[in-house]
């Protein structure tokens, strides 16, 4: 290959004006995305640096006015839980906005507890953060598009396509050189927003981020293999236009609304309302009925507290209180079950559709890596459950000798992390973006090799 | 007049007999009805999953054995978000509020359980109902119908001939722009029947005026937002050399007013007005209520004084001797302080909102798009103000549950607090009947025209700018490319 021939392309390609102004979009939406995703992240961690100095400012609080009496300390005091951002949380926020990142829990049933909501703007919600991976998986195609659909028509459409026809044996070679131009001006951009992000996020350069960057340079590739698709139809400049927005539109806003809606409708999680209410009714009518019933069925969940005697006698006790509590929990615990199946059928659902929309497709992997997608959550609220549960075996013994809480280790009990990300089966999902980008591309030199002397 | 009427014609004929089109058309046309038809029937789910628990609330309620009264009030209720009938047509932030609050004494919870919440991220992307395609595929449409309106007659050198035969720019652009409306009015009428059909159906054909008015006044925005979009496009097809050009601008001018703003001006709200975390939100609150009066602090100056003033006004040495039960006062006295120091807190939280929510309402004069989105949500009964309303209605009756609860103790519960080992008191359970079912009232659409004033107007402002320029844009116009 000729260097100096490149030379004469890139020269021509940036006299442009569309090039440039398209790289300059890309790149002041990139640094957005950068700023506002850093900017919502570190409030998360702002809030998560005061949550621990406020937890014991409470428990003090709380040990003046209740110390007394260990039951009603218990009944009062909450332990909360981070679920601490990772930093590639800020590269792509995912869920972060929509499920709370601290969660504060007393001592009582835990499902009535872990479904809190922090406080949030629906309308924010409703419109989306903007974040690098919203500039990626929306608008780098756009400017993809922007690039390349003219790439051959408006040579044909001016004229030029003729002499060069006339003079050039190697047609495809030629178009090929053209492509890889804007191949080559994209990737440059995609690599600085990459490196710009590796700095100003402080992300760790290890296997995850080669794995996003084969993540998105794969979705990339799709866009430009199927743009070279539409080239190789061999039609006008305005057809290709509006196909290639049809296909974006199709791909990025219509299909995932539709699976949206679909989703809704097949899968309903009536299964909230229902885990609500029992744990509700659980607890509550327990109040009811014989203590007896209560504290057999609380042996039964652990047989380690029968050793401490029951006062049956008294009508109120912190003893028979608690075990009402935890019947709320035990009675919820199926509802609660079959609404995580519920969600795990959702998940599958979406995994499987989309392998043929590589938008959600990277999206999603993109939040998995992250640690800012629904799966990250739902280990989070395990993770309140097993605290809550290591909460209660530590001061059940105590309220029910009706010790004092003098010998409490409360540092046992300061505001407790949670970190993960899913790194799972990343690999298959490459496959399915690779795949899609390999099919175009075959598809487009096919049509190539068959007409280009038509053209 | 007559011109123009010939011209749309022209337009309509011509775009109607290109395939693409017809085919462009005809896919959007079924993406509508199925968008109409789904988002109809997810409505009837969730409307019918709702209605099935907040009977069994009501059920549940009504079937306690006797109790005290403060049992009931932490027992507390269960209280469902209504959705509008005609939020099948514009989901709004239906899916990203929360559907169920629990409502006891002492304690303000968070409306939870929103579909958002079930989603892993796919929602991001959107949802399909019939105003998402209306507000975002129907101008893609119109754009790409009416990129080349005048360009190509440019380009093929028929505007000269158009224009020498006595027709001129105003009635060529108002002719141009007229035709395009009326092949985005052939997908949008059928569609409006439909969501008639559905909303009677929906509402057993028993059809109330105010939501009439709302639909009439639904039909009447999209009506001016689609015109909106046809001058849009006319205007930058007059205003382009090439046709390629023109629809290079409205690509631009779509992804940029319809993808990327809403969220940039959002982001900037957020980062300019923060709102306080819900942690920081609860410590806010329980200072204030530690400076006003702590009903949980044994020695609580407010309280202190309180029991000295009942003790000299009834002439007793102990509340013990009082003739209504104290505790019950002192809880009625503590709820009143801690809703009163909540509401305010709340009250400042909404406004914070609502100025994060402002810089998409002030876009909207730089943004059609937005206006229509804002005002399309109110008036379905699906947006922000639709949401803190129904936070306060039930906050409202949370208030009330609980100092009812409250007053039946101070009433019929002796102040002799029985012995440790003796049975509680109780009261019967026919009192439980007079805590009415909690049901949420929607604003009438007034006061959706007086909140969303400044979407109104800034979708008026629009409307006349459009026609202002399709009709005073001649002299700067070329004939020849």
């Amino acid at each position: 290959m000729n260097p100096t021939i490149y030379q004469l392309e890139f020269k021509l390609f940036f006299r442009n004006k569309a090039a440039l102004s398209g790289i300059l979009i890309l790149l002041i939406s990139g640094f957005a995305g950068l700023y506002f995703g850093k900017k919502f992240i570190r409030q998360q961690d702002l809030v998560i640096e005061k949550a621990s100095r406020m937890q014991q400012e409470q428990t003090s609080t709380n040990i003046k006015h209740f110390g007394k009496d260990p039951g009603l300390l218990l009944y009062h005091n909450k332990f909360s839980m981070v679920n601490v951002p990772d930093r590639w949380a800020a590269f792509a926020n995912g869920q972060r906005d929509i499920n709370p990142y601290l969660l504060s829990v007393t001592m009582l049933a835990v499902e009535g507890q872990i479904y809190d909501t922090d406080l949030s703007n629906p309308s924010t919600l409703l419109l989306g953060n903007m974040d690098l991976a919203f500039v990626f998986i929306f608008l780098f195609p756009l400017v993809i598009i922007a690039f390349t659909y003219s790439l051959l028509s408006s040579d044909q459409e001016s004229g030029v396509w003729a002499v060069v026809k006339s003079q050039s044996g190697n047609l495809l070679g030629l178009i090929w050189r053209k492509f890889s131009i804007r191949v080559i001006s994209i990737f440059a951009v995609a690599l600085v927003l990459m490196i710009s992000a590796l700095f100003y996020l402080q992300l760790p350069l290890d296997l995850r981020f080669l794995l996003v960057l084969l993540l998105l340079s794969l979705y990339l590739l799709f866009w430009f293999s199927l743009s070279f698709w539409v080239i190789s139809l061999g039609r006008s400049s305005n057809y290709n236009a509006v196909l290639l927005i049809s296909f974006w539109v199709v791909l990025n806003i219509i299909a995932p609304a539709m699976l949206n809606v679909w989703l809704t409708q097949q899968y309903p999680v009536p299964e909230a309302l229902e885990t609500l209410v029992k744990q509700r009714e659980g607890y509550h009518e327990k109040w009811d009925i014989d203590k007896s019933k209560t504290m057999d069925k609380f042996y039964q969940h652990y047989p380690q507290f029968k050793q401490y005697p029951f006062p049956a006698a008294l009508s109120f006790s912190w003893y028979w209180y608690y075990a009402m509590q935890q019947m709320g929990d035990d009675e919820a615990l199926p509802g609660a079950r079959s609404m995580s199946e519920k969600l795990s059928k959702r998940h599958q659902f979406t995994n499987l559709s989309s392998i043929f929309l590589p938008g959600i497709q990277t999206q999603l992997r993109l939040n998995e890596l992250a640690g800012s997608d629904l799966e990250n959550h739902l280990n989070f609220q395990k993770a309140v459950k097993a605290y809550h549960e290591k909460i209660r075996l530590y001061f059940y013994p105590l309220i029910f000798q009706n010790k004092t809480i003098a010998k409490v280790q409360w540092n046992k009990f300061k505001v407790a992390p949670y970190k993960g990300h899913a790194t799972g089966n990343v690999w298959q999902h490459l496959l399915s973006v690779g795949i899609l980008a390999l099919l175009f591309t075959t598809l487009a030199i096919y049509n190539f090799k068959k007409r280009i002397s038509l053209f | 007049m007559k011109t123009i009427f010939i011209i749309a014609g022209r337009t309509w004929k011509t775009a109607f007999s290109n395939t693409a089109t017809l085919a462009l058309t005809l896919i959007l046309g079924l993406a509508l009805c199925l968008a109409t038809f789904i988002g109809w029937q997810n409505f009837k789910t969730q409307n019918a999953q709702r209605l099935k628990y907040k009977e069994l609330v009501r059920e549940k309620w009504l079937a306690k054995p006797d109790k005290h009264p403060h049992r009931m009030a932490h027992y507390g209720y269960l209280a469902f978000r209504d959705k509008h009938e005609l939020s099948f047509f514009d989901f709004g932030i239906e899916s990203f509020a929360g559907v169920s609050i629990f409502l006891e004494a002492h304690k303000q919870n968070t409306v939870n359980f929103s579909e958002a919440g079930f989603s892993n991220g796919m929602l991001r992307f959107g949802e399909m109902s019939v105003a998402m395609v209306l507000q975002l595929l129907v101008p893609l449409l119109i754009f790409f119908l009416g990129y080349s309106s005048i360009s190509a007659e440019r380009e093929s050198g028929t505007l000269k001939i158009i224009l020498c035969q006595g027709v001129s720019w105003r009635q060529l652009l108002f002719g141009k722009t007229l035709g395009i409306i009326i092949l985005s009015f052939s997908l949008f009428i059928p569609i409006i029947l439909l969501t008639v059909l559905l909303w009677a159906m929906l509402s057993d054909w028993q059809v109330s005026a105010d939501s009439s008015l709302r639909l009439a006044f639904l039909v009447l925005s999209y009506t001016i937002y689609f015109i909106i979009c046809a001058g849009v496009a006319v205007l930058v097809s007059a205003f382009h050399r090439s046709s390629k050009a023109a629809l290079t601008t409205l690509l631009i001018l779509w992804v940029f007013f319809a993808i990327v703003m809403p969220r940039i001006t959002q982001a900037l709200g957020v980062i300019l007005y923060p709102a306080p975390s819900k942690m920081e939100f609860a410590a806010a609150i329980g200072s204030d209520l530690h400076e006003q009066g702590d009903s949980h602090d044994p020695d609580d100056p407010h309280y202190a004084q309180l029991k000295a003033a009942l003790l000299k006004q009834y002439k007793v040495d102990d509340v013990k001797k009082l003739p209504f039960n104290y505790g019950g006062y002192v809880m009625a006295e503590g709820e009143k302080i801690s809703a009163g120091i909540y509401n305010q807190h709340q009250q400042e939280l909404n406004k914070n909102f609502e100025q994060q929510n402002s810089f998409s309402v002030a876009a909207s004069y730089l943004n059609p798009f937005l206006a229509i989105k804002n005002l399309s949500m109110a008036l379905t009964a699906a947006d922000f103000k639709t949401y803190i309303d129904f936070q306060a209605q039930a906050e409202g009756y949370r208030y009330g549950l609980a100092q009812r609860m409250n007053k039946l103790q101070i009433e019929k519960i002796s102040n002799i607090a029985p012995g440790e080992k003796e049975k509680p008191l109780s009261i019967s359970r026919s009192n439980w009947a007079e805590q009415p079912d909690f049901q949420y009232e929607f604003k009438p659409v007034s006061s959706v025209i007086s909140n969303h004033i400044w979407s109104i107007l800034s979708l008026f402002c629009w409307f006349f700018a459009v026609l202002i320029v399709l009709g005073f844009s001649s002299g700067r116009l070329k004939t020849l490319s």
